[in-house]
């Protein structure tokens, strides 16, 4: 008992500094896109040292814990994205967030973690590579959790559940003739899921990122500006809230979706390369994790948390500089939200948890 | 042993498939980096403006209007503050509902919302204002600025508008401005160097520029210069903090050498009859009168006109905006004579003690035509004197028959026909003063004696406008040295331009101002009626222009049916004598005589010029 107790801490430094570094970079930024405001600065510093915490919390327990109690995750999860579309708060028209008294919760960004890592305990015992049954099997939870999040509606954070799905079919060895056919039926139903799926607004911000200048002063508003505050950064940045984009309320959701357009326009394309570093640098260190994983669900994992990771920072970078249309996405560590800040340390908690915990007995 | 290969060959299939989306990534994430760079780098001063553009509004300070005053410090022309309420439609999402809201405050006539609603989308792609209501009353702003803070985007700005005192008085000579279009006003500001493409117009169609008369003339003057001013704004177009101004700097007032009070009694005298009234100063050449007739009220036109109102204007038959004074064209007919007799003086053709007979006609060699006076029987024996004052046609025939056409011409020429005399008038026309050439290029005929004998006595080709007509005046009372005319002097001005070299002496002048005297004074004067009105000595010589040529009075008697055949009445005249100080032309259009129809209005303008 003793000796299991002051056996061992479980302990990245590499990712931890990384993403505290991080975390403190993304509450100066904040400071500054959210117009100095000190009151959002210190509540979102207080989900950063709770996030932390959590955490170095999470990464303490043996991936045997997450993986049998997947299941029981899974499920409350699904059952508070149920809750959030019967009582949740409606903001603009989407059901999103759950008054929880002390903070609103987006459910959303709750099962976008127990999804992946219920997958990857599912497919734990199962015969590799991945069979046609349990692909299906996998592919209608993954449709049905997806749905649900997009009947909120939020579009972005329904697609990043989506990929970070699939991203665990595909490591378990999707085969490539399935990811082909599937790929052609996609193409195929596009014009059904442009008429069907997709709700006007959804329809008008594709439309707007082919062509911005249709309607500068309406629908393309936001994407222009975002564009004139990257660009007129210029290499150095206008300094430190010294953005006149972001402070004369050109640039919308600045302490949100737009908050990389900020930090180009203030700290130029040295501020956007040293971020990208820290970025890359914790990337890298997951694939490392991800490759040297004691066993099939940890690989798993990691290799999916970790590419939840990077769909989402790319998905939020490819939006501001419109390289894709406007979907609601935060910037990891960065954008103001307790939720999505939590989401991701606890990520980050499981990632360090499974590449930390090793076998006593490799088989 | 089997175990340990699938997991070794699972283990490998994983990192594939994770290296291949990670690489897909890196990918992803290097276009994103290259976009990045193209924006930040490449493109940068692209969007370094915009930002600049965005953050920035620069608005155009409006210089004050110089002041235009009459000789005695009376002010003409004035500037008024108005009122007019503005909105910017970029800043505006609900068009109607505010406009419904707007209109129980200030109330808005359907022209003015059809305007609104024309000019809305476009104005608000450019992020200019528009003006919804102009000339609000004290009211309407009072009753706006208790619910200012209701309507964003809305707003009050205080402009000048221009204010002729005497609107119906200097219609033609000091004139009316009108709205600036955008083309003019960015050469103004790219003349000040004031980078018009970066302003943005606060709303252009409130800036003025002169459009005739003096206020075109002198508009550089009058105008100043443009000011700007620089703002920092947020995205909602609300003005911040400024950031830079440039100063305006306000026009030049102008001191004109008009005289109200002479103005006022030339206009009572025509009494809307089309015709025109020009007096000047001689000892400058200052016009210290100036009026085409009818006029119309220039703030009318300034202040925005309804197209109706201005239709009617436009098409009335008296044409009510030409501007007779500078522009119309009149034969001399009579009031050439001194000029003519001038000219034998000048080349030894006559002297004043040569005679000859008049029976009443003079019978041209060539061709046998008879040229008849307008006084059956004639003027009998009759030399130079009597001939200007019984106004002898067939003693200016006869002289004229006589003389060198092209030597008359250059002769006449130095009385200011056929070309410009005026400095700063708007647009004044030069008359014709024809020669053989001019025939021959426009007529296609050659010139003829009969020609010159008919300038001899003002007729057929020649034209001239009131203001030469005032300045030939103008010369012979000032014995042959004249300035040109001008509204506005140069108080250093004294050279003078001796226009007529000559053979012409002192004595001769005081002959011609003598006859002249006589037209008024003795009992066989043309203008012999004046005499009960005038309150100095005045020396004159009337004119009738006749229209259509007739051979006995009684076929003029039924061409006068139609008022616009009827002849023209002309009479210049100057005074006080024998030191004449001002001269004055009149033309009243079919007003049959000169003598007794235009002569009173000369009379009573240079009466009130005198009286002081």
């Amino acid at each position: 008992m003793n000796k299991l107790f002051k056996s061992k801490i479980y302990f990245d430094q590499y990712l931890f500094i990384a993403i505290t570094l991080l975390s403190i970079m993304g509450l100066v930024f904040l400071y500054s896109a959210s117009q100095e405001n000190f009151e959002t600065t210190f509540k979102q510093s207080f989900f950063v040292i709770f996030g932390l915490i959590l955490m170095f919390a999470l990464s303490q327990l043996d991936p045997d814990f997450y993986k049998n109690n997947s299941l029981i995750f899974l499920i409350l999860s699904i059952l508070l994205v149920i809750l959030t579309l019967l009582i949740g708060k409606e903001v603009n028209g989407a059901k999103r967030w759950l008054d929880l008294g002390l903070f609103t919760l987006q459910s959303s960004e709750v099962i976008k973690i127990s999804l992946p890592v219920f997958l990857a305990a599912y497919l734990y015992d199962k015969t590799l590579p991945i069979n046609l049954f349990h692909t299906f099997v996998a592919l209608i939870l993954i449709f049905f959790v997806v749905n649900l999040v997009r009947i909120q509606p939020d579009l972005g954070t329904s697609l990043v559940i989506f990929i970070a799905g699939v991203y665990i079919l595909f490591l378990a060895g999707l085969s490539w003739r399935f990811i082909g056919a599937s790929f052609g039926i996609f193409i195929l139903s596009l014009p059904f899921i442009w008429n069907n799926l997709l709700m006007p607004f959804q329809r008008q911000r594709v439309l707007t990122l082919l062509d911005p200048s249709a309607d500068p002063y309406g629908s393309g508003w936001n994407i222009t500006q975002s564009k004139i505050a990257i660009g007129s950064g210029g290499i150095q940045g206008k300094g430190y809230q010294e953005g006149s984009q972001a402070h004369l309320d050109f640039l919308p959701e600045t302490e949100t979706d737009f908050i990389f357009s900020v930090i180009a326009e203030e700290f130029g394309f040295i501020g956007v390369c040293i971020l990208l570093l820290v970025f890359f640098f914790i990337l890298l260190r997951c694939l490392y994790l991800a490759l040297n994983a004691r066993d099939r669900f940890c690989r798993l994992t990691i290799g999916g948390l970790s590419l939840l990771f990077i769909s989402t920072i790319f998905i939020n970078l490819a939006m501001v500089v419109g390289i894709i249309p406007v979907v609601g996405m935060p910037l990891p560590f960065i954008s103001k939200g307790g939720s999505s800040l939590l989401s991701f340390y606890i990520a980050f908690g499981i990632i360090i948890s499974m590449a930390t915990h090793k076998k006593l007995m490799q088989k | 042993m089997i175990d340990l290969n699938r997991t070794v060959s699972e283990k490998k299939n994983f990192f594939n498939r994770l290296i291949i989306i990670y690489a897909f990534f890196g990918l992803l994430f290097l276009y994103f980096l290259y976009k990045t760079f193209s924006l930040q780098v490449s493109s940068y001063t692209d969007y370094e403006i915009a930002a600049l553009e965005n953050k920035t509004r620069e608005i155009l300070v409006q210089p004050r209007r110089g002041i235009i005053f009459d000789r005695n410090g009376k002010i003409l022309v004035n500037n008024v503050p108005s009122y007019n309420l503005i909105i910017s439609p970029s800043q505006i999402d609900d068009l109607d509902s505010l406009l419904d809201q707007i209109q129980p405050i200030v109330s808005l006539s359907d022209e003015d919302i059809e305007y609104v609603n024309k000019n809305y989308q476009s104005r608000a792609k450019l992020n200019r204002e528009l003006i919804i209501k102009r000339n609000l009353t004290i009211e309407e702003i009072a009753k706006f600025e208790i619910r200012e803070h209701r309507f964003p985007g809305v707003l009050i700005d205080e402009r000048y508008t221009r204010e002729n005192l005497y609107p119906n008085l200097f219609s033609h000579s000091v004139g009316y401005v009108g709205n600036i279009d955008d083309n003019k006003l960015e050469e103004i500001l790219f003349k000040q160097e004031l980078q018009p493409k970066e302003t943005i117009f606060r709303y252009s169609n409130g800036h003025l520029i002169g459009q005739t008369g003096l206020e075109s003339v002198y508009d550089s003057d009058l105008r100043g210069s443009y000011g700007k001013k620089i703002y920092e704004v947020d995205a909602s177009g609300k003005l911040l903090r400024e950031i830079e101004e440039i100063q305006e700097l306000d026009g030049k007032n102008i001191y004109t050498s008009l005289d109200l009070e002479t103005q006022k009694v030339a206009y009572k005298q025509l009494n809307n009859r089309r015709g025109a009234v020009v007096a000047v100063d001689i000892r400058n050449g200052a016009i210290v009168s100036y009026l085409s007739s009818p006029s119309f009220s220039v703030n009318k036109i300034a202040n925005g006109l309804s197209n109706k109102e201005f239709q009617k204007l436009l098409n009335d038959k008296n044409k009510p905006f030409f501007d007779r004074a500078a522009q119309g064209r009149y034969s001399p007919a009579s009031t050439i004579k001194p000029a003519i007799g001038l000219y034998g003086l000048e080349n030894k053709i006559i002297n004043w003690d040569y005679f000859i007979n008049d029976p009443g006609f003079f019978i041209l060699p060539e061709d046998q035509r008879i040229l008849r006076g307008w006084k059956k029987g004639g003027h009998g024996n009759i030399n130079l004197n009597n001939a200007i004052i019984e106004s002898s046609n067939t003693f200016f025939f006869s002289l004229a028959y006589k003389s060198d056409i092209n030597e008359l011409i250059e002769f006449l020429s130095n009385f200011g026909f056929g070309k410009n005399i005026c400095v700063d008038c708007f647009l004044p026309d030069k008359g014709l003063l024809p020669n053989p050439k001019w025939k021959m290029n426009n007529l296609n005929f050659g010139w003829v004696k009969g020609d010159t004998v008919n300038l001899g006595v003002g007729q057929g080709y020649m034209s001239a406008t009131p203001i030469q007509l005032a300045y030939y005046a103008a010369l012979i009372a000032n014995k042959g040295i004249l300035n040109e005319f001008s509204f506005v002097q140069d108080s250093e001005e004294t050279a003078k331009n001796n226009l007529i070299s000559t053979n012409i002496n002192d004595n001769d002048w005081e002959k011609i101002h003598r006859s002249m005297i006589g037209v008024i004074e003795s009992p066989k004067g043309t203008a012999q009626r004046l005499r009960q009105l005038r309150d100095f000595t005045i020396a004159a010589k009337s004119g009738t222009v006749e229209l259509v040529s007739t051979e006995t009075k009684e076929d003029y008697k039924i061409i006068r049916k139609v008022e616009e055949k009827r002849d023209h009445a002309i009479i210049v005249a100057f005074g006080p004598m024998p030191n004449p100080k001002y001269a004055v032309s009149v033309v009243i259009e079919n007003g049959e005589s000169g003598g007794s129809v235009a002569g009173p209005v000369a009379i009573a303008v240079l009466n009130n010029l005198l009286k002081e």
